[in-house]
């Protein structure tokens, strides 16, 4: 088996399929889109030439764009928070009951599989202002003008509002991809920290973490890029607005390719969450090698 | 290497045969036994039950099946269009939005001249003059889109809310705003409509151009001899989305409300007005017939020479012809759809783009609202349609924030004027 691994042209056979597959989907439409990138095209009719112009008309005259990329970089956070934080959080809860675990575990976890449009009808409901929803039913119990508190389409909580139900779908997700990472930590090491007089806190902090440091970055990265290119949520349930204050870059590439019938100006949009894309993966690459020779 | 030859020589064999079977049932053969359509309906919508009675009756009379494919969501609908339309794939009917798309289309040599057919048929004269001029081309003033159906707007009201405050329908845009102030000071929601959706709140942009200038302000501001900053109509149509957004006259969370939730609220009871049209007319029926709805016409504009035509009437999306597949079977069709299109119609619930008597049996608010617009000769005007692609999406952004209080009318008005100076190349 070790002799036949080593062979270059049966490395080859295992690697090259999967290579071409990916060439093609990939980076051919990558290269694609990026081709696209330098024309003024509709989509329907033949395509003119601009060079740079879909470029310089994006960074330098388009008053959306900026504040699209700052909306993605804040609903990144939120999501991390949610995501991670949030699922983290859960999972290290979860190995401290003795009780109704899997009834928890399984709750947590139904968000994960229901489908993306159906938690955006429910958060739509939930939020709604008129008729006034759950959310605001409750809330006017409280007080009265409470019921006519508006989330999905206040300008200032929209993008929060988007952030929060896709939270609340994926958390389920990285907090069960945790809780196995937690479970598997070596009962000697827990034990020696308690006899070392280690309390609850110190062995989460000092033990556990730690040791499941290459998960949490996975699910970091996973989190990252996921919100980065994320679309369904925030077009689902606000439809990137009011106006575009919860608008996020992909569902932006989304309008001005098959909305605004700009294809070139879309690939452009497209190009830059790739680079964007590849610059966080690099960076937090960097930080992560960093960290690990300074340990 | 005599298995590979072998191998090849089979191959080969199979793939001239597979193309022998398919050149064979194509309409190289000459005979046509299906005919291609795609449509932007539900499948259960008045769109999908007008064809499908008139497809269904062309099948019984000459055997030729249909192939549908149906998108329901607009936006799906325009990608899947443009997307045929770019590969030079056209079915052989196919729903098209007259502007850009129906130049687009026409450009590939993929839209028959609807007009030329149903003249030399006999049945162009008798198409509802309204619908007719709503399909015009806008360089050639030709129909190539057959009517979809006629379809007319208007505002519902409740007649026991106003009647509680003493209100009368408005017939102007000032009494439309003293209404809706004096049922906001009385707790109502005003104005139900659904912001979400970037055509409603164009409607109530362009309502005061439309009644004041019918197409002129919008094809002359497309072409560029014209815009917001001097066409004191086009302002007014500005101020009126600002007042009413800013006013709280819509319902709270309109930008979150779709057309569908708003339809729902409005007729599930709540909001005093609602714009809608004879598309609705099932909607309202129960509440008509209790004596709680009523409806007025778009109200003129203050100070302005207003155009007679107060009923917005419209052809909803066109019908393509692919003129590359247009043959024999294609015109038997189209006569076929000459002599039984009216009816197919009223059967799905909507009124014909024919000149035909309304049939006995209808909804009561069918017979009713006919006479608003009977005498009309000049259509409604659809900015979505004539806009082109970018600068409609900038102005459906552009007036959530004015409505919103987020842009000043000053500020919508250069920034729309510059935006669609910039997709037109001035």
């Amino acid at each position: 088996m070790t002799k036949t691994l080593n062979k270059p042209s049966d490395i080859l056979t295992f690697i090259l399929p999967a290579f071409i597959v990916f060439t093609l989907i990939v980076i051919v439409s990558i290269a694609w889109v990026f081709g696209v990138s330098f024309l003024d095209w509709n989509g329907m009719t033949g395509g003119k030439f601009v060079g740079f112009n879909n470029y310089r008309q994006l960074f330098f005259e388009d008053s959306s764009y900026w504040e699209i990329v700052g909306n993605t970089f804040l609903y990144t956070i939120y999501e991390l928070l949610w995501q991670v934080l949030g699922g983290l959080l859960v999972a290290i809860f979860l190995t401290r009951l003795r009780h109704f675990r899997s009834i928890l575990q399984t709750l947590y976890y139904i968000p994960v599989v229901i489908s993306t449009v159906a938690i955006c009808q429910i958060f739509t409901k939930f939020f709604s202002v008129v008729p006034s929803g759950v959310i605001n039913s409750v809330l006017s119990l409280f007080n009265e003008e409470w019921a006519y508190l508006e989330w999905l389409s206040n300008p200032n909580l929209s993008l929060e509002v988007a952030a929060f139900a896709e939270g609340y779908k994926y958390f389920g997700l990285y907090m069960v991809i945790f809780y196995a990472a937690l479970i598997s930590v070596p009962q000697e090491l827990e034990e020696a920290a308690r006899i070392d007089g280690a309390g609850m806190l110190t062995q989460i902090m000092k033990i556990k973490l730690p040791y499941i440091k290459p998960v949490i970055i996975s699910n970091l990265i996973i989190v990252l890029n996921g919100s980065m290119r994320s679309f369904d949520v925030s077009y689902l349930l606000t439809k990137g607005g009011p106006a575009n204050t919860s608008q996020l870059l992909t569902p932006y590439m989304y309008k001005q390719a098959f909305n605004s019938l700009k294809y070139g100006y879309g690939s452009a949009v497209a190009i830059t969450i790739v680079i964007l894309c590849i610059l966080l993966g690099v960076v937090l690459q960097k930080l992560i090698i960093k960290d690990d020779k300074e340990e | 290497m005599t298995k590979v030859k072998r191998l090849t020589t089979i191959l080969v064999l199979l793939l001239v045969s597979v193309s022998l079977i398919w050149a064979g049932g194509s309409k190289d053969s000459g005979e046509r036994d299906t005919i291609t359509v795609l449509l932007n309906s539900s499948g259960s919508d008045e769109t999908y039950n007008t064809w499908a009675e008139i497809f269904e009756g062309f099948t019984a009379e000459t055997g030729i099946e249909f192939e549908y494919e149906l998108i329901s969501n607009k936006a799906d609908y325009m990608n899947k269009l443009q997307l045929y339309i770019s590969s030079n794939q056209l079915p052989d009917i196919y729903g098209c939005f007259n502007g850009p798309y129906s130049d687009a289309a026409k450009a590939t040599g993929a839209l028959l001249n609807v007009q030329a057919e149903l003249e030399d048929i006999g049945a162009f004269d008798s198409l509802n003059k309204a619908v007719v001029d709503f399909l015009k081309d806008a360089n050639d003033g030709i129909m190539y889109l057959h009517p979809q159906a006629l379809y007319s707007e208007f505002f519902f009201y409740r007649t026991d809310i106003f009647a509680k405050y003493g209100l009368e329908p408005p017939t102007t845009w000032q009494e439309f705003i003293d209404v809706c102030q004096v049922l906001l000071d009385n707790g109502e929601v005003p104005v139900v409509v659904g912001g979400k959706d970037n055509w409603q709140l164009t409607r109530y942009l362009s309502f005061i151009p439309w009644r004041v200038t019918h197409d002129d302000f919008i094809m002359d501001w497309i072409a560029g001899t014209d815009d917001f900053a001097s066409n004191e109509a086009a302002q007014a149509g500005v101020e009126l989305v600002r007042t009413l957004g800013t006013g709280n006259y819509f319902q709270r969370g309109f930008t979150s409300s779709d057309y569908t939730d708003a339809v729902n609220i409005f007729f599930g009871g709540t909001g005093a007005i609602f714009y809608g049209g004879s598309g609705l007319i099932p909607n309202a029926s129960k509440m008509y017939a209790e004596g709680k709805l009523g409806v007025f016409p778009v109200p003129s504009m203050d100070g302005m020479e207003n155009m007679s035509t107060d009923i917005p009437i419209h052809a909803g999306v066109g019908i393509g012809f692919n003129a590359k597949t247009y043959d024999a079977t294609m015109r038997q069709l189209l006569e076929y759809i000459a002599e039984h299109y009216g009816e197919a119609c009223y059967h799905a619930g909507v009124y014909s783009p024919y000149n035909i008597p309304i049939p006995e049996g209808m909804d009561q608010l069918f017979y009713d609202v006919y006479p608003l617009f009977e005498n009309a000769e000049q259509s409604w005007v659809s900015w979505d349609d004539k806009l082109d692609a970018a600068t409609m999406t900038s102005l459906a952004d552009a007036e959530q924030e004015l409505a919103l209080g987020m842009l000043s009318p000053e500020d919508f008005i250069s920034q729309m004027d510059a935006t669609i100076d910039s997709n037109n190349g001035r």
